[in-house]
């Protein structure tokens, strides 16, 4: 008896899906294209390394937003806290520029500690 | 590092028109009301919130096994957006280490190196681990293809054989 489909679908699958969270290589080249004109040729192996690169950047600020729920004692993961894990993390510097354009409410929230 | 890349920042807080919702009716009227003003984002220059989510609940699982930890949805779009702008800095850096190199095509080198330069050195093992097995995959892969090529190149050749000894023996004659 002839299965289509159940093994030979995993076999021929080139996409790169190595796991169940392989973010799609297609929308990553799409992006990475866009990140600047000059970016011309990517090889076949970029976008892999990309996706993994990714999915490790996704639960490393995961798991420092986590840190910040916790300290809030609460167990619903806010925007605020993504926010704060930001500010917080030296390498996460390159997204300063989204919280601070979005995040004006954060800092009126926090409260302007001056010292007196 | 040079600034010479763009990124298409969109703010956290701004909802964006998703066609989804839309098509969904009347339920997110409010909300699409809001929407229709912003400017629509094609979907596919982001990444699938699915995937995102997924890889952010298995993270918190492993974090808090014992509580159940949920996501805010605008704690999701932020993930999505910091990913998306993830990608385009790693690109950017890339590039940039790929035209020093005096090459056209960014390759996982270049990218590797890009890592390290952005200070994510802890990735840069895991990734190679990563890409190895990939690499080893492909290789197998092509491997079996190219066998598969070889034993219909024989089929063939038995086949015209077959078909046509007479044009095999000018041939050799010749």
């Amino acid at each position: 008896m002839r299965q289509a489909g159940t093994y030979s679908g995993l076999l021929s699958k080139m996409s790169g899906r190595t796991g169940t969270h392989s973010l799609p290589l297609a929308r990553i080249k799409k992006i990475m294209k866009k990140s600047g004109d000059d970016v011309k040729m990517i090889s076949g192996e970029a976008p892999i390394v990309f996706s993994k690169a990714c999915e490790l950047f996704i639960e490393e600020l995961t798991k420092r937003s986590w840190t910040m729920t916790m300290q809030g004692k609460r167990r619903t993961l806010l925007k605020d806290d993504v926010a704060s894990a930001v500010i917080a993390t030296d390498i996460f510097d390159f997204l300063l520029t989204l919280v601070s354009e979005s995040g004006n409410n954060i800092n009126a929230d926090a409260g302007q500690v001056n010292p007196r | 590092m040079t600034d010479s890349r763009t990124y298409d920042a969109t703010q956290w807080g701004r909802p964006k028109f998703c066609p989804e919702c839309k098509a969904q009716g009347t339920r997110k009227n409010k909300s699409n009301q809001q929407m229709e003003t912003e400017k629509v984002v094609p979907e596919a220059e982001e990444l699938p919130k699915t995937i995102v989510r997924r890889v952010v609940k298995d993270k918190l699982h492993n974090c808090s096994p014992d509580t159940d930890i949920s996501v805010h949805k605008d704690a999701l779009l932020a993930f999505c957006e910091s990913a998306r702008i993830f990608i385009h800095y790693l690109s950017a850096t890339a590039n940039d280490i790929c035209k020093e190199s005096k090459r056209q095509t960014i390759n996982a080198e270049d990218v590797l190196k890009a890592i390290e330069e952005i200070d994510f050195t802890e990735f840069v093992d895991p990734l190679r681990d990563s890409l190895d097995e990939f690499r080893q995959k492909n290789a197998g892969k092509r491997a079996g293809t190219s066998k598969s090529k070889e034993e219909k190149k024989k089929q063939k050749v038995e086949e015209v054989a077959k078909e046509r000894p007479f044009v095999l023996d000018t041939e050799l004659r010749l």
